[in-house]
């Protein structure tokens, strides 16, 4: 089930639309050992779920297996979209492919999804969200869903 | 009429004001069935895949061609709406240190929000569907990113192949994919507030903007070719092929149909 997912999402990468990725990123957290993959509602909180204040703001982070990821900003909701995307390094480094959560906020700022090498993903974009928001908070238009 | 969009520290005062201008009174007045929040609209909306599986305006090839007819049509409408037809849209050429943050053209800035003069509320510019709640418009610039630097422009000027498969914002290389992101994405981010959101078009500087990378692309093409765009006729699914109509403009805006600009009735100096 696992490796299946992981080549859809290898094919939906390379196509560009990659709403899966997500779901597996979800999956693998809570396949630890003892836990039931799948599970109808006992997933365990994904030890990278946060909630806590940046910058006087509430910022609250879930991942969700087979859903899409959540972020909450001052309990308002920021939906987010992930697309597969060119990062070009500014040291000069190799430019690498890699997935990233964009929303209407940081729509030409994609932050790297958490991975084996990025863990913090989901609260990058939150810190990334409050520091663009400085004294302002969300709109309810920050709520509505985009598919790339 | 044919224009010649300058660049705007070239403007007089009374072309600044009356572009300006132009823009307040499309913010609530229509021309040839359109206003300026059905550009932000149409932004917002082609911005994402469409049921048609294609994206047309941004992660694809068609995102040179899709912003020329874009920029052509605001152009076109602010001649109707003002009655002058000698209105043009300016570029803006980053790699100079000279912005057009002022109080006499797009609005000055004061802790990140336009809240007096030109494009602030009092002035008559309101936002639409904003993500950030808030009536005045936002910019944070230069604090989540830095301006292109001529070097950097002319690196990506010089790429060869236009675009390839798969046609994405994986593809490295690719004119079309570099230019979107190192040079049009992080202009989008130096600006930072309303112009990092998806309902860009909300600042005015997002047309200046696009019409330096309009700009660019017409440069690029002068060198690579004017009819070089990727990919051509045929059925590659997912992306507007050369002669496929752009969405949500009229059957046959093609990127064929914008290829040359001296049809659309603009040119640069």
């Amino acid at each position: 089930m696992t490796d299946m997912k992981r080549r859809d999402v290898l094919r939906y990468s390379a196509a560009g639309a990659v709403t899966a990725a997500t779901a597996v990123v979800g999956i693998q957290a809570v396949a630890g050992p003892g836990s039931a993959v799948g599970g109808e509602k006992a997933a365990a909180a994904d030890p990278r779920d946060f909630e806590e204040t940046y910058k006087g703001k509430k910022i609250k982070g879930k991942h969700n297996a087979g859903g899409k990821d959540e972020l909450h900003i001052n309990n308002k909701k920021l939906a987010l979209t992930v697309i597969s995307t060119l990062f070009i390094p500014e040291d000069g480094s190799e430019p690498y492919v890699a997935n990233a959560y964009i929303s209407a906020v940081n729509h030409y700022d994609p932050v790297e999804i958490d991975n084996d090498k990025n863990k913090e993903g989901l609260k990058k974009l939150a810190k990334k969200v409050v520091d663009m928001l400085g004294d302002l908070e969300l709109s309810d238009e920050a709520a509505k869903a985009h598919t790339h | 009429m044919a224009v010649v969009r300058k660049n705007f520290t070239a403007m007089t005062s009374a072309e600044k004001t009356a572009f300006a201008n132009a823009l307040r009174q499309f913010k609530t007045t229509s021309a040839n069935g359109r206003n300026y929040n059905w550009y932000i609209d149409q932004h917002i909306t082609f911005f994402a895949r469409t049921t048609d599986n294609i994206s047309h305006a941004h992660q694809s090839p068609s995102f040179f061609p899709w912003h020329r007819e874009y920029l052509r049509l605001l152009e076109l409408d602010l001649q109707t709406v003002s009655g002058n037809p000698g209105i043009f849209i300016p570029y803006w050429d980053w790699t100079v240190s000279t912005l057009p943050f002022t109080s006499d053209f797009l609005g000055s800035v004061t802790n990140g929000s336009v809240s007096s003069g030109n494009f602030s509320p009092a002035w008559g510019w309101s936002l639409y569907r904003s993500s950030i709640a808030t009536s005045f418009l936002q910019r944070r610039v230069g604090q989540n990113a830095t301006r292109p630097t001529a070097s950097q422009v002319s690196t990506v000027q010089s790429r060869t192949v236009y675009d390839q498969s798969p046609w994405n914002s994986t593809v490295s290389n690719s004119y079309r994919n570099r230019n979107e992101i190192e040079l049009h994405n992080r202009v989008h981010n130096y600006v930072g507030g309303h112009m990092g959101t998806r309902e860009a078009p909300n600042d005015p500087c997002f047309w200046l903007h696009h019409c330096n990378i309009d700009r660019l692309w017409w440069l690029w093409q002068t060198v690579r070719g004017l009819d070089t765009y990727q990919p051509r006729t045929g059925t590659t699914s997912g992306v507007v092929d050369n002669n496929e109509t752009m969405r949500p403009f009229g059957a046959g805006r093609s990127p064929l149909a914008v290829h040359d600009i001296s049809a659309l009735n603009y040119s640069y100096a």
